[in-house]
């Protein structure tokens, strides 16, 4: 059954989905299971990575899909009021003909919804100049667990009080549910540049991330594939990448056309200077698309060559790129498993995918440990355990390894302010008390058949 | 006699987690209100005991770090402890690579800003009083300057906060990394509480490589909807600004080094008030390279009245920075308001200023950031006829009667005997009921800046 499922790891099949159509009917849904103390959960489309959406047996699962109407688009005041439902790419495409879009963009902004967006504080490959969901949304009007409406925000970017709208971001359905979205829209870029330099060894690219981003750029979007999968990808979608390489950058360039052109021959030759094989840029759109092919593809592309894989969401500090992907060799050898390396790395968020053999029990558990060793560590250079992908209950083990018993009883007193019960989105995020002290609790589990059409 | 035996008690309970160099009695009042006491505690985990210490006698605590904004807000009902961040004033690692970067609260933010320029690197924030501001005190009262437009705010920046409890545990929000999703945005939750969740001992940042190039446009319009048609084809157009203020007749009078000083309330203007011009500016800044520069003279084209560089651009910007305070050196019982509109409400929220401020006795002079409509709105009393406590609070309620819904309107300064009759954080907000859950959640026996804040 659908609903069993998110495009994480785990399954669990909830009692009963609600299809509301208004704030009004997710309203009266909270306030009954309130006072039958009944679990809800909430859910967009289904795309997260992190089992955010997953709901026990004696659960009701509160699905936002049928609130999907844009209902308003703002130009001169650079906004636009969504219902939850509402699919990311959807609203970017509307907002176009106006010069406008939606900027974040995880890669499954084809299917994923702006309330799951919300839930998640996602990001995507175009947050490294312009931040992520948190850095878009000024206004919500959210539904309490006792089915009290509330307006966060508004229009305005900044408002008197608390900034409870940047409170609730990505707080994981475990503080309300948001039915109405008010967000920003950003002007369409006059000129962009899309590059892709190739190199002959994994540290090379490396160090032409830290050289880019040092060197006064930020680019819109800075990502990094390793040899092994660009190999892998190549063999799926012809995205035009050379097979004998270590690894390659896509770097794009976005804003005013004088400043892109500066910008593109300044990352051209820092990519030189740092022993790029070659640097190419797209000519025109067909070729640019080509060039993100590759990249919205890969982890589809793994999935026609191994039946199981898991992705991790971990983040480092951007100089600690090269020993990272050395670090994450060493493990794969240790393990015998074969990892593949997508990541955004002009923030140092990295996404290793462990493949592995669901069917043999013996290389399930070594990818878990493949796993738990990567993220400690990530945290050990001072990094974290998720940079978009949200806790969910994936990775609520993983909290006490990041944050004292006294970081979480904050956390946990806050959410019961909101609440208290923990009625809403149940055992998500913050591991229970006595769990706080468990850092060797269960591992995250591996994903047996990746949803089929859902990407990172 | 009991309460002196107390009083000495508590001064040395404070003396003996801090020593006693760093506790004495009094000195500081916050709108009339002394302080009993001022502890400046040197490390987080006195912090934390000091507050333990002030949560079991249910002791009312100021967080506080250089003092430039404790008068805003609220009357305090009572300030038992203020206490001062000021000695956690270390950077505690900073790593250009990266470009991150992580501080004691008590730290100057210009202190900070310096050590980035070694790097060639910069916060672009440009909040007033930087030089002495803490960074604790920017985070906790969310203040913003021109950069605002172009490159956000305090809640963009900051990617990790350490405080400590009311009840005196030590914890933290986000990290060391420039994305992060793992747990509640803390931050945000902290950045403009005014110390009423929590005292903010840490933060890191993220940082940026500076600007090399810049310059300023200073475009003049005869009237108000003018400058506001040439504001929305900025925003129109393909050109991104990293400053777009607009600037009433008024202001400039404020953007300039003060007459020589003498009473504040015999201040003269500098020019005959016969030559105060009627122009309205926007004025830009951009950067980038000598054809990006060039780019923008062209589409500007004749609306530019003159254009400033160098050591006149840092000091025109300095002085935008630094507007309410001008107003404020120059007349001690001016009133600012803060006011956060959406971008097509600027003009709306300007047009109410300039009709409210006369009928209270007051002269309205204000600039703002036009591109996300945070407006600093000045009220200069009138010498001649000055307006009673009363009239400051009729007049701040006349001016948020006027301003679009969704909009909202604090009083930053006005005298301390107005703030008696009126709520200077404005009408009640729709969240407000939540905003208590919070401040309950994180503060139950209402001990941090009791009365001072909304919540």
């Amino acid at each position: 059954m659908l609903y069993e499922y998110d495009a994480g790891v785990e399954k669990s099949r909830p009692g009963a989905v609600v299809f509301p159509q208004n704030t009004d009917q997710v309203s009266r849904v909270l306030r009954l299971a309130h006072e039958k103390k009944v679990p809800v959960v909430p859910r967009g489309a289904g795309t997260g990575l992190s089992g955010g959406a997953i709901a026990r047996k004696e659960a009701i699962v509160l699905s936002l899909s049928r609130m999907n109407r844009i209902l308003e688009i703002d130009i001169p005041n650079q906004r636009a009021v969504v219902q939850p439902g509402v699919v990311n790419l959807e609203l970017s495409n509307a907002t176009a003909p106006f010069g406008f879009y939606y900027a974040p963009d995880p890669s499954s902004q084809k299917a994923c919804t702006i309330g799951g967006n919300v839930a998640e504080n996602s990001g995507g490959p175009h947050t490294l100049a312009l931040g992520v969901t948190a850095n878009h949304v000024t206004g919500l009007e959210v539904v309490l667990p006792d089915g009290r409406i509330m307006e966060l925000g508004g229009k305005a970017q900044d408002s008197c009080g608390l900034d409870l709208t940047g409170f609730f971001v990505g707080s994981e359905g475990t503080l309300g549910i948001a039915t109405r979205i008010t967000v920003r829209l950003t002007r369409l870029p006059e000129s962009v540049a899309t590059l892709l330099g190739i190199f002959n060894t994994v540290q090379d690219a490396a160090n032409t991330v830290v050289a880019i981003t040092q060197s006064g750029i930020t680019p819109a979007a800075l990502e990094m594939l390793d040899g092994w999968l660009l190999r892998t990808i190549e063999a799926a979608v012809h995205a035009g990448y050379p097979l004998d390489s270590g690894a390659v950058l896509l770097i794009e360039l976005e804003g005013m056309k004088e400043t892109v052109e500066e910008q593109a021959e300044a990352v051209r030759l820092a990519c030189m200077q740092q022993k790029a094989r070659e640097v190419r840029r797209a000519k025109t759109e067909q070729e640019r698309q080509l060039l993100w092919l590759g990249r919205k593809t890969a982890f589809g592309a793994i999935g026609r060559i191994s039946s199981s894989y898991y992705t991790q969401d971990g983040v480092i500090p951007r100089t600690k790129i090269p020993e990272t992907l050395a670090e994450i060799e060493r493990v794969a050898q240790k393990y015998g498993l074969q990892i593949g390396n997508v990541f955004h790395a002009g923030d140092g968020n990295l996404h290793p995918l462990i493949l592995f053999d669901g069917r043999d029990p013996q290389k399930t558990a070594n990818s878990r440990l493949a796993g738990k060793e990567i993220m400690s560590y990530c945290l050990s250079v001072g990094g974290s355990i998720t940079g978009e992908h949200g806790v969910g209950s994936e990775k609520m083990n993983l909290m006490p390894l990041m944050f004292t018993d006294d970081d979480l009883a904050v956390m946990m007193r806050l959410r019961n302010a909101f609440n208290p019960d923990s009625i809403l989105n149940p055992q998500k995020v913050l591991p229970e008390t006595h769990m706080c002290r468990e850092i060797t609790g269960p591992l995250p589990q591996a994903k047996v058949e990746p949803a089929p059409g859902v990407h990172l | 006699m009991s309460t002196v035996v107390t009083t000495n008690a508590i001064e040395r309970d404070l003396a003996s987690i801090a020593g006693e160099a760093w506790v004495s009695q009094g000195r500081f009042e916050i709108n009339g209100i002394p302080a009993a006491y001022t502890v400046s505690p040197g490390s987080v985990d006195e912090v934390a005991a000091i507050m333990r210490f002030a949560h079991d006698r249910e002791l009312v605590v100021a967080p506080a770090g250089e003092l430039t904004k404790q008068q805003v807000g609220g009357v305090p009902e009572r300030v038992d402890i203020l206490l001062s961040t000021r000695r956690l004033n270390h950077v505690e690692h900073y790593d250009p690579g990266d470009l991150t970067i992580g501080v004691g609260a008590g730290i100057h933010f210009a202190e900070m800003q310096r050590k980035l320029a070694e790097h060639q690197q910069w916060i672009p924030f440009d909040a007033p009083n930087l030089n002495t501001a803490t960074v604790g005190g920017l985070l906790a009262t969310a203040s913003l300057g021109p950069l605002k437009s172009g490159f956000g705010g305090m809640r963009d920046f900051c990617i990790g906060i350490q405080f400590v409890t009311a009840e005196g545990r030590i914890a933290k929000g986000g990290g060391r990394v420039v994305k992060n999703v793992a747990g509640y945005d803390l931050m945000k939750l902290m950045i403009g509480s005014y110390g009423s969740l929590a005292v903010i001992t840490r933060a890191n940042f993220k940082v940026f490589p500076a600007t090399r190039q810049t310059r300023t446009f200073v475009c003049s319009f005869p009237s108000l909807t003018e400058a506001m048609a040439f504001r929305d084809s900025i925003l129109k157009s393909p050109l991104t600004p990293i400053c777009l203020e607009i600037i009433s007749p008024r202001a400039p009078e404020y953007l300039c080094e003060p007459p020589t000083a003498h009473d504040p309330d015999e201040y003269v203007p500098s020019q005959p008030i016969g030559r105060l011009s009627n122009d309205w500016h926007v004025v830009l800044r951009a950067s980038g390279s000598d054809n990006v520069l060039a780019r923008y003279r062209r589409e500007l084209g004749p609306a530019v009245a003159r254009e400033l560089e160098g050591r006149a651009e840092d000091q025109y910007w300095s002085w935008v920075s630094h507007f309410e305070y001008s107003i404020l050196q120059r007349h001690r019982n001016a009133m600012v308001i803060h006011s956060h509109v959406a971008i097509q409400n600027t003009g709306a929220a300007i047009q109410a200023l300039e009709r409210v401020a006369p009928d209270y006795n007051f002269i309205p002079a204000m600039l703002g950031r036009a591109a996300t409509g945070n407006l600093v709105m000045g009220f200069v009393p009138l010498s001649v006829d000055p307006p009673s406590a009363m009239q400051y609070a009729n007049c701040a309620s006349a001016f948020r009667a006027l301003l679009p819904a969704g909009s909202s309107a604090m009083v930053r300064h006005c005298p301390k005997e107005a703030k008696g009759h009126f709520d200077v954080w404005g009408s009640s907000p729709t969240d407000l009921a939540m905003m208590r859950a919070v401040k309950r959640a994180m503060d139950p026996k209402n001990i941090l800046n009791r009365g001072r804040f909304i919540v």
